[in-house]
């Protein structure tokens, strides 16, 4: 028989609230006593993390690591070592752990690294100036951590990925604050990380923006705590009162003087859920209840706490335990004297099971909530660790939902998969004592990812395909680790044997994913491994079945396969991709290779090497100058030059270029008419600086067309020039007398216009000029050039000039007896209409 | 137009999800930065940001001035500098010189780089080159589809054209393919492809490609609520035609003759604002007052106003009308706005009064939209009057017609002689070219060198780059197999049926083909959508004999509109279609194993639901394109078009970009 839930508990406020002391694992002093220890614990059943505290001193004990190097110890809850490595640099300012069970260690150069558990790291910097400054201080939440450094200014580092660091805003002290703590961005109101600083009596709110002092005078305080959902502060005076109070300081919650329990030092102030705070001493875990209430927890040295949103985890030489409060599922079924719909469900299945008559009747008398007991007996199996209980409750579960008519049986199904998963991780040889509700908060992904951080991918895979999840994630890794540990063997006989082995290996990843499903597995990323373990052969293998173009292209380039990183990047049709390869090219490669690499692409690198032009055009002319050239592609050479010649100002400059781009053009053979016109282009440009300087410079003729010339020279009277540069530039009669109606009709000068017209025969006709002239708003004149006008369209433009009378007239010369009717039913005027009758009269 | 048949539309997609979560993304990238900050925008993405948001947003969400990113001096109040823009090397250029001013002056900024649509290693690039990468954090902006319309959704990406087919960039392709993929994940997979186009069969292939490395368990979960039965993707190198024309629907004139961008247009302000003291509702605020003060000063008296049938009813009945019949509407309503207002003579009691008032503001606000239509309306009509806009419709028409290809470039030549608009003359050229399988070379060279005198010889690189591959555009006449593939107009023309001889009085009552829209041509673009989701269309007119067009869908006797046909790809056209210059496209990416069933399950599905088909034009679209799909669109039931486009082009803008210019928004009144 299991001890009855209910053993663990134990009463606080006169038996209104519960909490619970569960031992996970016994450890049988398979930890070193924690006093020497500096300690991080990782939450959700993470493990912890230990270095010895160098600022004090330890017996030279023949059990511990006689070495004088900085080692980092890391052990599982259950008390297993995990993983033992050295450190090398830097003293240790802080470590911690990130949200994805990572270790960080940041030095106190601002250097730090990221650890998985397998001990491979990434290391990234805090900057120079961080660096000479120095960090005395950081704390370390699951997406990112703040450093403080020597003038005391606050660095926040966002993410794991080495990100440039924020300075927050300057709190201006003099020295090292007593404490201080951070409340993480997704906790905060205003989704940006908050700084709690202490200093003096009072505490600073600093985020990026501002600091806030929040004026309170009951400082100095030497523990500051925020509760994992960021609510509320547990401080620590130095008196050692401890005082809850929310964050944003309006609203004191509790509080309770230490001293009374211990005249030591506090180790630690811990939450524990959102509701109770743990304070360690030696050899003592107090936890202290909202109202003041305190419950006693002793253990063999000193206990570390380590918060979890729902409870807290208490690790010592002992034993590592969870003290949480009783779930309220929990709570109403197994309460002692509980006659909650739940324990009334319970209660009748046991008797069922007992085959009691009792059991129908409990039943049928929480018959209407029956449905809700069945859903809390569900929850408590969540909140069961043995699995003894939970398959109680579940039955119980089960028994109830019988005598429903509809029940939807999906949170049934998904708890006892839940469980059957948690029971699995929470083995001793596991141990990852997680609970349901922070199973529910993350993922069953996130879980697989963490068993095979442990190397357990046989577990990991098992689990991902009984939760019907991918197994992709957990293929990577195992092929990761595969290639690395599957490593060619130096003593082998030469090259032969390394083949074999890659293609081996290779077949063999490739079968195993084939096998299992694994779509959507990145080949690209195993075989990034694979070279970097310094097995080029296999990368390349393996790089062959990556399904991604662009995925493929990083490697290829790392491993120098310049064309075929260029090919995929272009095949992919991501044009980032292209300038990334481009770029990087163009930076390790001589000019030379760099453009024939891309002209011996031919057409399956034409969208490389347009990219290229498009980037030149705008930022490396010159390099674009040599392309051109070194290609023998005159005309785009000569564009090229003329685009220059749009840009200058300067008249010798602009010349300079047309001449060029005559140059290139004369060379193409197929080019003579562009050439042509280039030349006619720079003799133009002469002729408008000759034209200037006999101006004296008052005119402005550069940069006009052959027209604007014309037209500039007409309207300035210098009749001679315009006809010279007709003559020169064969400019056609047509246009050139448009150009000279439009002139005169634009300098108003009408006589001009009369003598114009009359100088020969117009080539365009005359219609041109009263159209043009209406169209300025000059009718009356318009009208004048009506007569010289085709005979059958003088009546309708007359009318358009609004000579009413002309065209009567016209009509009547014409004997045109319907148009001059037309023209009368169209008038817009009685004084019209009767001089129109009068023309008709006549 | 306004026929009943239209209402009763089974309701597409809902497109509008798009805007809001291009609102949501902005204002997450927003409060990422923490406190005011001053934002810095490009200009290119006011037009765009306009559509999906309003300024109080912004305001909303702590930025507390902005600037446009143009070279000068910043002066920021705030300490967070945010800069949203589209990754170009000469906005990189502009942060950089504005952070080394900074730097100079000791200014204290927090620099935030937002781009638009994604990261680029070539902004970092810049930026490292200019060194001042380590002083900006970068994030992005992912801006993909705007709906336009409840029907129409665009990247308004205004440089799509001239990016693909001058510069080679096919940037646009692949940000089309992640803006399609979005709207995959939205709203199902498209279970096929089908399309025309070099750049076209891009697109799909990288659409094909996400789909084979997707993982096949997304499938189950969308393929239910798979409300799309094909994407159809025409490059708009398929069709050069139709884009060079002048548009004669309400909506395309008014983007030839005024100038539309991103739905707004630039109207005289006496007609935007109202006469009477009421404020209309419509007037939008969007990018004018997006302008900081400093610019403000050039706005004298124009005035934005959003063309858009949400909030403009009117406006969803005038868009899509031939010009010459929108004179005809026009004064319906008017009539019909009368009578409603008379019937307050009619209001005898209290409570039919009270109801006439309730009823009021409605009636103002349609008043208001009359006025203004009418004013549009007039500004149109005087534009259309001139000789030479007139000329450039004949000349149009002939060589479409093909009739005296040289008599026609001989009017071209005279119109340079009087010194018409060089984008209009640049238009009729290329038109004359691609329908009359080029010109004469000798004639060419003339009318090229007519050209460079009367508007300059630096237009040579702009006659170049309409000479080269993969444009070609404007080519001499060549005999034999060198030289650019000639675009076969004639067999086009022909066996698509483009022309059609309307009696011009006849249009105004019966609108039988989507010709309309071109008083008489129908655009190629669209006769090609045709020619896959309504192959009745193509061969005849379904409006006037339907026992031809009945051919494989069956007849709603009552409302004369026919069952849409299942998507087959090209059948029937496969022979004209491969005449087209350009790979042809027709994936099928339902699985192997719906392969041959979906024809029959969807067509009887479909009967109770209808699917929507996706149009997307690769290079932008016209509003004559628009209007003329949503024409063929309301002839079937059972088949819905989303029309979505990389930007919305006219002639005149495509020529201008190709120049290498922005597209002047304040076009001169003339053409």
């Amino acid at each position: 028989m299991q001890e009855h839930p209910t053993t663990s508990w134990q009463a606080m406020q006169e038996g209104s609230v519960f909490y619970r002391r569960q031992q996970l694992y016994t450890l049988n002093g398979k930890l070193p006593d924690f006093d020497h220890y500096l300690v991080a614990g990782c939450r959700s059943g993470g493990p912890i993390a230990l270095t010895r505290d160098r600022t004090k001193l330890v017996s030279l004990d023949s059990r511990l690591p006689r070495s004088t190097k900085t080692q980092i110890q890391i052990y599982s809850p259950a008390g297993d070592g995990l993983l033992l490595f050295t450190w090398d640099l830097g003293n240790i300012i802080r470590f911690g752990w990130t949200s994805d069970e990572r270790l960080i260690i940041l030095d106190d150069e601002g250097i730090y690294r990221v650890y998985d558990l397998q001990g491979d790291y990434q290391q990234f910097s805090l900057g120079n100036e961080a660096g000479e400054t120095g960090i005395i201080d950081a704390r370390i939440y699951g997406e990112g951590f703040v450093a403080l450094t020597g003038t005391f200014a606050l660095l926040e580092v966002k993410g794991w990925e080495g990100a440039r660091p924020l300075t927050l805003a300057s709190m201006g002290i003099q020295e090292p604050p007593t404490a201080w703590s951070v409340i993480p961005p997704d906790v905060n109101v205003s989704r940006h990380v908050e700084v709690l600083v202490s200093v003096d009596t009072t505490i600073l709110s600093v985020d990026n923006l501002e600091v806030i002092d929040q004026r309170i005078s009951r400082g100095p305080f030497t523990h500051a705590s925020p509760s994992p959902n960021g609510k509320s502060l547990a401080l620590l005076t130095a008196t050692g009162l401890l005082w809850v109070v929310s964050t944003d300081f309006q609203r004191s919650m509790a509080e309770f003087d230490t001293t009374t329990e211990s005249q030591e030092a506090v180790k630690q102030v811990e939450w524990c859920g959102n509701d109770a705070i743990v304070v360690t001493w030696n050899s003592l875990a107090l936890l202290v209840g909202p109202f003041g209430d305190t419950l006693r927890f002793h253990y063999q040295g000193t206990p570390v706490a380590v918060t979890e949103p729902d409870g807290a985890r208490i690790m010592a030489r002992d034993a590592c335990d969870l003290v949480q409060k009783v779930p309220s599922a929990t709570l109403s079924v197994f309460r002692p004297g509980s006659t909650s719909p739940s324990a009334i469900l319970y209660d009748a299945w046991e008797n069922f099971a007992h085959r009691s008559p009792k059991a129908d009747e409990s039943i049928r008398s929480i018959r209407p909530e029956l449905a809700a007991a069945v859903d809390e007996c569900i929850e408590a199996a969540g909140q069961e660790w043995e699995p003894h209980w939970q398959r109680r409750l579940l039955n119980a579960a089960k028994y109830g939902r019988g005598f429903l008519d509809m029940y939807n049986a999906t949170d049934f199904l998904n708890m006892g998969r839940a469980l059957k998963v948690l029971n699995a991780i929470r083995h001793h040889e596991i141990a990852i004592p997680m609970t349901h509700s922070q199973y529910m908060h993350g993922s069953p992904a996130q879980l697989t990812a963490r068993l095979t951080c442990r190397n357990l991918h046989l577990l990991a895979l098992r689990i991902s395909s009984y939760l019907s999840l991918k197994p992709d994630a957990v293929l990577k890794h195992w092929a990761s680790a595969k290639i690395a540990k599957s490593r060619p063997s130096a003593t082998g006989s030469g090259k032969d044997v390394e083949l074999s082995g890659d293609d081996e290996v290779c077949k063999l990843i490739v079968a195993k994913f084939k096998e299992l499903g694994g779509y959507d597995v990145s080949y690209a990323d195993i075989a990034k491994r694979a070279w970097e373990v310094g097995r080029p052969g296999l990368a390349t293998k393996l790089l062959d079945h990556e399904p991604r173009a662009s995925d493929q292209v990083p490697l290829l380039l790392t491993m120098n396969e310049d064309k075929l990183a260029l090919l995929k990047a272009v095949d992919s049709g991501d044009t980032d991709m292209v300038y990334h390869v481009l770029l990087h090219l163009h930076k390790r490669l001589p000019l030379g290779s760099f453009f024939r690499l891309i002209e011996d692409g031919g057409a399956q690198l034409s969208l490389a090497s347009k990219l290229l032009q498009v980037y030149a055009r705008e930022q490396n002319k010159d390099m674009l100058r040599d392309f051109y050239y070194s290609d023998d592609r005159r005309v785009e050479s000569a564009v090229l030059c003329l685009e220059e010649a749009s840009r200058m100002n300067d008249q010798a400059a602009k010349i300079a270029s047309v001449k060029a781009a005559q140059k290139f053009l004369s060379e193409d053979k197929d080019r003579a008419f562009e050439a042509k016109m280039m030349d006619e282009s720079a003799r133009l440009h002469a002729f408008q600086q000759q034209l200037e300087k006999e101006m004296n410079e008052k005119i402005t003729f550069f940069g006009q067309s052959v027209n604007g010339t014309i037209k500039t020279c007409l309207l300035n009277g210098l009749l001679k020039k315009a006809d010279k540069i007709k003559s020169d530039f064969k400019v056609p009669d047509k246009r050139f007398w448009y150009l000279k109606l439009h002139a005169y009709v634009s300098m108003k000068d009408f006589e001009g216009l009369e003598g114009f017209a009359k100088s020969k025969r117009s080539p365009i006709g005359y219609e041109p000029f009263v159209r043009y002239l209406l169209e300025k708003g000059h009718p009356k004149e318009a009208s004048s050039f009506v007569e010289r006008c085709d005979a059958s369209k003088r009546v309708d433009l007359y009318v358009e000039c609004g000579d009413w009378r002309l065209a009567g007239q016209e009509c009547k010369t014409r004997g045109d007896k319907a148009k001059l009717e037309e023209l009368k039913r169209k008038s817009p005027n009685t004084i019209i209409s009767r001089e129109l009758e009068q023309i008709s009269l006549r | 137009m306004s026929d009943p048949l239209a209402s009763d539309a089974p309701s597409t997609l809902d497109v509008s999800i798009l805007k809001d979560i291009a609102v949501k993304s902005l204002v997450d990238s927003l409060n990422s930065v923490n406190g005011a900050k001053t934002l810095v925008l490009d200009n290119s993405l006011s037009g765009p940001l306009g559509l999906i948001t309003e300024v109080s947003l912004l305001k909303h969400h702590g930025v507390d001035k902005m600037f446009w990113l143009e070279s000068g001096p910043l002066t920021a109040s705030t300490t967070n500098v945010v800069y949203l823009c589209r990754p170009q090397i000469k906005y990189m250029k502009i942060i950089a010189s504005h952070i080394k001013r900074h730097a100079q002056d000791k200014q204290k900024h927090v620099y935030h780089l937002i781009l638009v649509p994604r990261e680029s290693t070539l902004a970092k690039q810049i930026l490292e080159e200019e060194g001042v990468l380590g002083d900006i954090t970068i994030s992005s902006y992912n801006l993909q589809f705007i709906p336009l319309a409840e029907d129409v959704i665009s990247l308004e990406n205004e440089k799509a054209f001239k990016e693909l087919w001058v510069d080679g960039d096919e940037t646009v392709i692949y940000e089309s393919s992640q803006a399609l993929l979005t709207m995959q994940k939205l709203f199902g997979r498209f279970p096929r492809i089908v399309g025309k186009g070099d750049y076209a069969g891009r697109l799909s292939h990288l659409l094909e490609q996400s789909r084979s490395t997707d993982d096949p368990a997304a499938d189950t979960l969308v393929s239910a609520a798979g409300r799309i039965d094909c994407l159809i993707v025409l490059d708009r190198k398929v069709d050069m035609i139709t884009p060079l024309l002048t548009q004669l629907t309400y909506e395309g004139l008014i983007d030839e003759l005024v100038g539309i961008k991103n739905s707004h247009v630039d109207l005289p302000k006496s007609l935007v604002t109202p006469a009477a003291p009421s404020s209309s509702p419509q007037t939008s605020t969007g990018p004018s007052a997006a302008t900081p003060p400093a610019h403000a000063l050039r706005e004298e008296a124009k005035k934005k106003y959003l063309l858009s049938a949400a909030s403009d009813p009117l406006f969803s009945e005038l868009r899509d009308l031939n010009f010459s019949s929108v004179g005809k509407k026009l004064s319906s309503v008017a009539h019909r706005l009368d009578e409603d207002y008379k019937a307050r003579n009619k209001a005898k009691t209290v409570a039919q009064l009270r109801d006439f008032v309730g009823k009021l503001s409605g009636l103002q606000t349609e008043h208001q939209a009359l006025r203004l239509h009418t004013g549009l309306s007039e500004m149109l009509v005087r534009l259309t009057r001139t000789a030479q806009f007139n000329k450039s419709l004949e000349i149009q028409q002939n060589l479409l017609a093909t009739y005296d290809v040289p008599g026609q470039i001989t009017a071209i030549e005279e119109l340079i002689a009087q010194g018409a608009d060089k984008q209009l003359v640049i238009r009729l050229l290329c038109l004359a070219c691609l329908t009359g399988g080029g010109i004469k070379p000798k004639v060419l060279e003339s009318i090229k060198r007519e050209i460079l005198q009367a508007y300059g010889y630096d237009l040579l690189s702009l006659l170049l780059s309409l000479e080269s591959a993969p444009l070609s555009i404007l080519h001499a006449a060549v005999s034999g197999t060198t030289g650019p593939q000639k675009y076969p107009y004639p067999t086009v023309q022909k066996s698509l049926r483009l022309l059609i001889d309307d009696d011009p009085d006849a249009l105004e009552e019966i609108e039988n083909d989507i010709s309309f829209v071109y008083s008489g041509y129908a655009p190629i673009s669209i006769r090609l959508v045709q020619c896959i989701a309504q192959k009745g269309g193509v061969l005849s007119n379904p409006a006037m004999d339907k026992d031809k067009s009945t051919s494989n869908a069956p007849q709603k006797s009552t409302l004369g509109k026919v069952q849409a046909h299942p998507i087959v790809g090209w059948k029937g056209f496969e022979d004209v279609i491969a005449s087209i210059p350009g790979c042809t496209v027709d994936a099928n990416l339902a699985g192997a194993t719906a392969a041959g069933i979906p024809s029959l399950s969807l067509s009887a599905q479909s009967r109770e639901h209808a699917s929507t088909t996706v149009v997307f034009f690769l290079g932008g679209c016209t509003y004559t394109e628009i209007a003329a799909l949503r024409w063929v669109g309301r002839q079937n039931i059972g088949r819905n078009f989303l029309i979505a486009t990389t930007g919305i082009i006219s002639g005149g803008g495509l020529v201008d970009s190709i120049a290498g210019g922005e597209r002047d928004v304040a076009k001169p009144l003339v053409i």
